[in-house]
């Protein structure tokens, strides 16, 4: 019983990460109708971002998310105005050529920056723990748990209550209907973009105190935020949210009740499942 | 007819290499036979230079890059009228379809032998191309441990690297011999393994010599996870449930440095965490990313030799050369293209099937790994390949089995890693 409450709660704690990435990429998505395939690898150079400062400068990675959101934002908002704008009304599958370049370049280019051995972010409580009864708590984890969660909510706050929040969700509605009222669209696509880079460049961070993390770590979590984005459904801020929750369970309470082997295929019967029966996503509206 | 169309412009570029011809054939005074003569040959090394596996990769090139220098360095293959060794570099991406399509592009390149490429699923997709070429060349698996790769028909295919067989036989073999040093035997096991084909088949093989060698233990759950796993929390919750004596695990690198955070953590409790046949607890990677919690780590591996003369020259070279430790993958692909050169001495000629000929007379007294004489069986294995029980101290992996190249004192149980300070 206490395997299967420990698979739970390692499950919610991973879960929380997740769910910030794929509020990132839904976000792209939801804006732009174009989907982030470098996402990984952007939350990759966060986490090397993150390293670089602890190394060089001592700066925990838990403040450092403050420079890396800024730079992946730039990053994200550079990829945005510089390639993504040319391209907006091209087919779906150039867009996702385009976007599987940029992830291409990125890899490398942090293969050539920083090599390939694997780095770990080794601070002081790196491997500090608490217990509640036979339950372990890792404590980076949960630490990375309530950030992502205030980061999360920080960025609903800002979507629902700033004007700026207000354009993105107009431009993301309705098109057209934004650009009428006088909003400058490719401003808030950079935006939007940058936002949502931002969102796993700061995941990034979050991840490394537990995460060792080599330039090919990427590509795993590219296809887990896309998932949990399909799962939860396109473009549905609590449908990320949910999704990234509900996959870091699933695969983590998969690996018990079933063999460690398959704990992917888990998450992945589940995207068929929503596809077959609910292609719109758990939350996502019709559209 | 395009030679003609030269022929009838003859210009200053003409005239300089017509020069340049006369005068080598002056000064060799053989043209005939220099005409036959290969003065480079190629050796294509294809490793997982990206993806996953790219820490690696890294230093199995730089180990077939020490051994290309060297050769060179001391006058290329003498037979061949001191042919040059030219490496031709390959990436495997650790993706089999990719292998399989390097393998392709350095055969139409002109590549006279492979090299390669450490993972054996890699290595698989090579063999496929090998065999349907129309002109095959010869593979050295100069690191590759599945025991299929060498029995699949094809005469080309070397391998100066050890089985699985053996891996598996020699890995129990050595906790046997561990537990009566000690007087320590533990009763119950829980196998770790990463699902790729290596993991796969070396847990095979560590079931298969656990019950023919009759071993003391029993093994109480198996956990298999794959290759992208990014978290093994669970996997680690599942282990300690099983409530082990001795902890053996088949990981790369990054899951071993994950495996043994999450033992940290969770307080798992066990004599030795020891890899049966591991490429991630012997990496230096491995002690340098985790520090004390590496220490005491026990690993039955292919290794280098420590006491050989050959070996100690060879290390001090790789550090100089690339500023790092020589590890064992960078012994092993060096020993590969090593093998490779004295073959070709022997073949006097880079056609293949005078590589196979040459390639079954050899054997090599004097180099740099464990085991015996390097001498090739009758489907392209090492017979003299063989293993070391590797444990982990003071931030390096020293030899502490067999006892004849030990460099120290076998530790078990180890110490809890949490009571390390």
């Amino acid at each position: 019983m206490a395997l299967y409450v420990q698979a739970i709660v390692n499950g919610f704690l991973v879960g929380g990460v997740y769910s910030l990435m794929a509020l990132g990429l839904s976000l792209i998505f939801g804006v732009m109708r174009v989907i982030n395939f470098a996402h990984g690898d952007m939350m990759v150079w966060g986490m090397y971002l993150s390293y670089w400062l602890f190394v060089t400068a001592g700066v925990d990675p838990y403040l450092s998310i403050l420079v890396t959101g800024s730079a992946i934002f730039l990053l994200g908002a550079a990829v945005q105005k510089g390639l993504v704008n040319r391209i907006l009304d091209a087919p779906h599958e150039m867009q996702i050529l385009l976007m599987l370049g940029v992830a291409l370049v990125l890899e490398n280019l942090a293969l050539m920056v920083w090599g390939p051995d694997p780095r770990r972010v080794s601070t002081t409580y790196a491997l500090s723990t608490f217990w509640l009864g036979p339950i372990v708590f890792d404590l980076p984890k949960v630490a990375t748990f309530g950030l992502a969660l205030a980061l999360a909510l920080g960025l609903y706050l800002f979507l629902k209550k700033t004007d700026l929040g207000r354009m993105i969700r107009a431009a993301s509605d309705n098109q057209i209907g934004a650009l009428l009222v006088g909003t400058d669209i490719l401003k808030v696509f950079t935006l939007a973009f940058g936002i949502g880079a931002a969102c796993v460049g700061a995941a990034g961070s979050l991840m490394t105190p537990f995460l060792p993390f080599s330039p090919s770590t990427g590509l795993f979590f590219t296809i887990t935020s896309f998932n949990i984005v399909i799962i939860g459904g396109m473009g549905s801020f609590l449908g990320a949210f949910v999704g990234g929750l509900l996959v870091g369970v699933s695969e983590s309470l998969g690996a018990v009740i079933l063999v460690p082997s398959l704990k992917e295929i888990v998450s992945f019967i589940l995207l068929v499942l929503i596809l077959l029966f609910r292609p719109q996503g758990l939350l996502g509206g019709s559209r | 007819m395009a030679s003609r169309g030269k022929r009838v412009g003859v210009d200053r570029r003409t005239v300089l290499k017509g020069m340049g011809a006369v005068g080598a054939a002056g000064v060799l005074g053989f043209p005939a036979v220099l005409r036959g003569q290969i003065r480079e040959i190629k050796i294509g090394s294809i490793q997982p230079m990206t993806g996953p596996l790219a820490a690696i990769g890294k230093s199995t090139r730089q180990g077939n890059q020490l051994a290309v220098d060297h050769i060179n360095g001391g006058g290329g293959i003498k037979s061949m009228g001191g042919a040059k060794l030219t490496l031709v570099p390959g990436d495997t991406q650790y993706k089999p379809e990719v292998a399989r399509a390097e393998t392709e592009r350095l055969m139409g390149e002109g590549a006279h032998v492979l090299v390669g490429a450490f993972d054996s699923g890699t290595i698989n997709a090579m063999i496929q191309a090998i065999k349907q070429a129309t002109k095959p060349i010869p593979l050295m698996i100069d690191i590759g441990a599945a025991d299929q790769l060498t029995q699949q028909g094809s005469k080309y295919v070397f391998r100066s690297f050890v089985t699985t067989q053996t891996l598996g036989r020699k890995g129990i073999e050595y906790m046997l011999e561990m537990f009566k040093i000690s007087g320590v035997t533990p009763k119950r096991a829980v196998l770790l393994h990463v699902t790729d084909l290596f993991g796969q088949v070396q847990k095979d093989r560590t079931l298969e010599w656990h019950k023919k060698l009759n071993a003391p233990f029993e093994f109480v759950e198996i956990i298999a996870y794959p290759t992208t796993t990014q978290d093994l929390s669970t996997e680690v919750a599942k282990a300690k449930a099983a409530k082990p004596d001795l902890l053996l695990a088949v990981t790369r690198l990054n899951d071993a440095i994950l495996l043994v955070q999450e033992m940290y953590k969770q307080r798992v409790e066990v004599q030795a965490i020891m890899g049966p046949g591991n490429p991630g607890f012997y990496h230096p990677n491995f002690s340098k990313t985790l520090g004390k919690l590496a220490e005491y780590t026990l690993d039955n591996v292919p290794w280098y030799n420590p006491k050989s003369a050959l070996t100690q020259k060879v290390a001090a070279d790789y550090e100089k050369r690339f500023g790092e430790q020589l590890t064992t993958d960078s012994a092993w692909s060096y020993q590969g293209v090593m093998v490779v050169a004295d073959i070709l001495e022997r073949a006097g000629s880079t056609d293949p099937d005078k590589f196979v000929e040459a390639a079954r007379k050899t054997n090599i007294k004097e180099h740099v790994t464990s085991g015996g004489n390097i001498q090739f069986s009758e489907n392209g294995d090492n017979i003299g390949a063989s293993t070391a029980m590797i444990q982990i101290r003071d931030g390096r992996a020293r030899v502490v089995l067999p006892k004849e190249i030990a460099e120290t004192q076998l530790v078990y149980p180890v110490p809890k890693l949490w009571e390390r300070g």
